[in-house]
């Protein structure tokens, strides 16, 4: 098991290094100029010369690619120049350069953007799970029912229905018309932090709920076909004991390598819904990187989502060792 | 049992039938009338009164407020009100002196001596002096700074050696006493006080140390501070009083919350809220909404013309190349056609200066639509063409390069059908804004594109020597996206920026004019400014020629009840409503 958790770790930094350098590579060739971006439209070619040279552009991308991986993660004390590392371990630093659009230290920005971004998909992921699981597990028990056809109506309508329009709705409604919840922002408060979350996450819950409850219902259904459940049922178990200590835990399996996928994609944030709702997360970020080309940044969102997701799938291989007994050998 | 299930079934199915209708009829809402502005307490009374703070909020993020690195539409209002400068223009567009009590202009115009205002603090509490005015300008000039606007100030003696590195100082920036300092040009530049406007040169704290530094904390001398982590990234940025100010009394509001990357939906529905006070980032629907509403028509406001569009033509590649063919695409284009795109927002072009800036010549008639003529020039350039047939015309498909998203999707289109009229038939190429950019500064890369250009300041060079002088051509990176290269014309705009007398270098620029307008390096389309509206509570807002958004005079003349309702809506709930009325 060990040597399992050992493989998947190295093979998981081989994975980071090909993205992050596939990013790197992809954000120095585009065509358009960070510099010129910076400078303004109406720059004079010299003073964008002046921009290029400060934001260190006017380099071969291949001097650019040695110096960013140097610095990438980088041992020493903590003292000398480090303005624009984190110290992730002792005596060992990340450094992703400065933002060309802020200027500001790129860990800075995700030491404040990646909580909140965490923050967003932990309970987004929780809602579309439990309600998700609940109507799944409603729509199963009574199958061919006219709640079961409700049910199933209302998933293809949430699946197909896009992120935009759910989050505009639920703003319109709930914020500007019923003034329940505030219409975007972030708070400064505790408070104002949980219940400025409430309609991001619900924007993004209600799309991934629908999808759950068709999962849910798929599998319970096919567990209660199968022969130990009707044994139980001869047995003389109560409802209750067959779905929730029988099925549930057997239907379970998709449900987590799911969730644990999209938790880590939700972890490289939802521009469309942050961007709504002006949370002020990695999605949004990522937004605003990617119309300013801001190379650094970009890199450093795209560095914390595919860790988020290798470190997802991880996590689901684990569960799963847990969830099957045959899988722990 | 079987019937409670059936019960509880059918109840299910109501509750998703209900949401389903409530998500419909609360789109189909979406479209509800505009709401009435809120009142003003003390409608006759035009005193200005001092308190209170203004929430403004915008789509774009600020990418910092240091004047001499600041050079986005978001950053720069709030630029203009942490700091002053030497001279500025004032609301009715005339050039004033703000830090600088006054200037004498020395050498025929080759040196400007500049007297501070005593006793000018800064934010920080420390005095304004001369020293600080060069270093100042030392500090935004040093090769290591990434001023967008540097080069505009290359007529300072000793530039070429400061910023190569070459002199530790500028030698042309001289103190001559406490308050006393002096610029020397190499030659005379009647455009230089104008320059000065930009925010570059602007006096900057102690703190701001002799180099940039992107971590520094910007302080100044303008109306109003930005407190240490008073700019949360993706959130707002907040701006508070300056209590050092040297204008008595100055500013009238505590403080100015700007909300930023805030979508235009959501905008809207705070502005008609009250929780923002001023909406400029309003959709072009609802800009004619506002305008055609009584309610709202008097608390419109259309900023002045600062900005031009036309349709640029690369001179060197064909078939452009041909003067005549430039001619006739001038002459094709029925500006109306783009005035309709957005009525509120755009006027009909007709020359390269917009009506708010000095050298527009309103008696002139410049290009205008003139089918005729348009198809006697195609006749001349040896690509004659029948309207009735549809036979002759340009032989081959002419690529036009635009960009998305924006208005140029739409342009392009109405560009497309005028040029169909007189058989020049092109072909659409739409790209982000990065790659256009990119393609359309190059040289030989685009045959034709879309040409704009919005004042730095308000002078006639800002918009001539950048845009089609053959002197301003880089292979590389030309903002003279044309390539445009008349000698006859460069001569005469490098007389006009050195000719003192206002009449003589207004002439030479009527001349200047007539020549671009003749040979069409761009068919002028449209002119365009922004329209805001703001709460009747909002007083003392006048759009400025030269400033955007410029809140500095402003004041606030809220009732007590409103600003209570904004407290509560603020909280946005049912339970911030609870909370506010518990003891």
């Amino acid at each position: 098991m060990i040597r399992r958790i050992v493989a998947r770790l190295v093979w998981s930094v081989g994975v980071l290094w090909a993205v992050v350098t596939l990013t790197f590579v992809i954000t120095r060739v585009l065509p358009g100029d960070p510099a010129r971006l910076v400078a303004g439209p109406q720059a004079r070619g010299v003073d964008v010369a002046r921009v290029r040279a400060a934001l260190a552009l006017d380099r071969p991308v291949a001097v650019q690619y040695g110096r960013f991986l140097g610095r990438l993660v980088h041992f020493g004390s903590s003292e000398g120049e480090h303005s624009t590392c984190a110290e992730i371990l002792p005596r060992v630093h990340v450094d992703l350069g400065r933002s060309y659009t802020f200027g500001q230290p790129v860990v800075r920005i995700l030491e404040e953007r990646v909580p909140r971004t965490a923050a967003l998909a932990l309970v987004a992921a929780l809602f579309q799970s439990i309600a998700g699981a609940a109507v799944g597990i409603f729509a199963a028990r009574r199958r061919h029912s006219l709640a079961d056809h409700a049910s199933i109506v209302a998933t293809i309508v949430g699946i197909s229905v896009p992120t935009f329009l759910v989050g505009i709705v639920l703003q319109y409604t709930l914020a500007h018309r019923l003034e329940l919840l505030p219409l975007d922002g972030f708070g400064k408060t505790f408070v104002d932090h949980a219940r400025s979350i409430v309609l991001p996450a619900l924007t993004l819950g209600i799309c991934g709920a629908a999808y759950y409850t068709r999962l849910v219902r798929d599998e319970m259904i096919d567990v209660f076909g199968r022969d130990y459940i009707r044994t139980a049922r001869a047995k003389g178990l109560g409802e209750a004991a067959i779905t929730y200590r029988h099925a549930l835990r057997n239907a379970l399996f998709p449900i987590v390598t799911m969730l644990g996928l999209d938790l880590g994609t939700l972890l490289g944030g939802a521009i469309v819904t942050e961007q709504i709702f002006r949370w002020p997360g990695l999605g949004q970020l990522s937004a605003t990187a990617l119309v300013g080309r801001d190379g650094p940044v970009i890199v450093g969102a795209v560095l914390v989502t595919s860790t988020a997701i290798v470190a997802s799938s991880l996590v689901v291989d684990l569960l799963y060792a847990m969830l099957d007994p045959r899988l722990r050998a | 049992m079987r019937s409670i299930r059936r019960t509880r079934d059918a109840a299910v199915s109501a509750a998703l039938v209900a949401i389903a209708t409530w998500c419909i009829a609360s789109g189909v809402a979406c479209v509800e009338p505009l709401a009435a502005p809120l009142v003003n307490a003390h409608p006759d009374d035009p005193t200005p009164r001092r308190g209170g703070t203004l929430h403004v909020a915008g789509q774009g993020e600020p990418r910092g407020f240091d004047p001499a690195a600041a050079a986005d539409q978001v950053s720069l209002p709030l630029v203009a009100l942490l700091f002053d400068g030497l001279v500025d223009y004032d609301g009715r567009g005339h050039l004033v002196g703000v830090l600088a009590e006054r200037w004498e202009v020395a050498d025929a115009g080759a040196t400007y001596r500049f007297f501070l205002r005593p006793s000018i603090q800064f934010q920080d509490g420390d005095e304004l002096t001369a020293d600080d005015v060069r270093r100042s300008i030392e500090r935004a000039l040093h090769p290591d700074t990434p001023d967008p606007f540097a080069s505009t100030f290359s007529g300072i003696v000793g530039y070429d050696d400061f910023s190569s590195g070459k002199a530790p100082h500028l030698a042309g920036v001289r103190v001559e006493g406490r308050y006393v300092v002096s610029i020397a040009l190499t030659a005379p530049d009647a455009a230089f006080l104008a320059s000065l406007t930009l925010p570059s040169l602007r006096p900057v704290c102690k703190s701001a140390g002799e180099r940039y530094s992107a971590a520094w904390l910007p302080c100044g001398a303008g109306p109003f501070r930005l407190p240490e982590g008073a700019w949360q990234h993706g959130i707002s940025v907040t701006v508070v009083r300056n209590e050092h100010y040297f204008r008595a009394g100055r500013p009238y509001l505590d403080a100015i919350v700007w909300d930023v990357g805030m979508p235009v939906l959501t905008q809207r529905f705070k502005f008609l809220a009250g929780e923002i006070d001023y909406f400029r980032d309003i959709s072009s629907i609802d800009v004619s909404r506002f305008a055609a509403d009584s309610r709202w028509k008097p608390l419109g406001d259309a900023e002045p013309d600062v900005e031009v569009t036309g349709e640029a033509m690369n001179t060197r590649m064909a078939p452009f190349d041909n003067v005549e063919i430039r001619r006739a695409v001038a002459s094709a284009i029925d500006r109306e056609h783009y005035r309709l795109l957005s009525p509120a927002t755009l006027n009909r072009a007709n020359q390269p200066i917009p009506p708010a800036i000095p050298g527009f010549l309103a008696d002139f008639a410049g290009q205008t639509y003139d089918y005729a003529a348009a198809l006697e020039h195609m006749r001349r350039a040896g690509y004659p063409y029948d309207p009735e047939t549809g036979v002759g015309g340009y032989p081959k498909t002419v690529r036009y390069t635009a960009y998305e998203p924006g208005l140029a999707y739409y342009t392009a289109q109405v560009l497309q059908q005028e040029l169909a009229k007189i058989g020049i038939r092109l072909e659409i190429r739409l790209l982000g804004i990065a790659t256009w950019q990119a393609l359309t500064h190059k040289s030989g890369r685009a045959e034709m594109t879309i040409g704009s250009w919005a004042q730095d300041y308000p002078d006639p060079s800002d918009f001539f020597e950048p845009n089609f002088a053959g002197f301003s051509i880089h292979e590389d990176d030309s903002n003279n996206v044309a390539f445009y290269d008349n000698p006859r014309l460069d001569a005469l705009l490098k007389r006009a920026r050195l000719e003192a007398d206002d009449a003589r270098r207004a002439n030479m620029y009527a001349e200047a004019t007539r020549i671009v307008c003749d040979d069409a390096p761009w068919a002028f389309v449209f002119y365009s400014h922004r329209y805001s509206v703001h709460q009747q509570y909002l007083r003392g807002y006048v759009p400025r020629p030269a400033e955007i958004e410029y809140m500095g005079d402003v004041w606030l003349d809220r009732p007590g009840s409103a600003a209570d309702a904004r407290g509560a809506s603020a909280l946005g709930s049912v339970f911030g409503r609870l909370a506010a009325r518990l003891p």
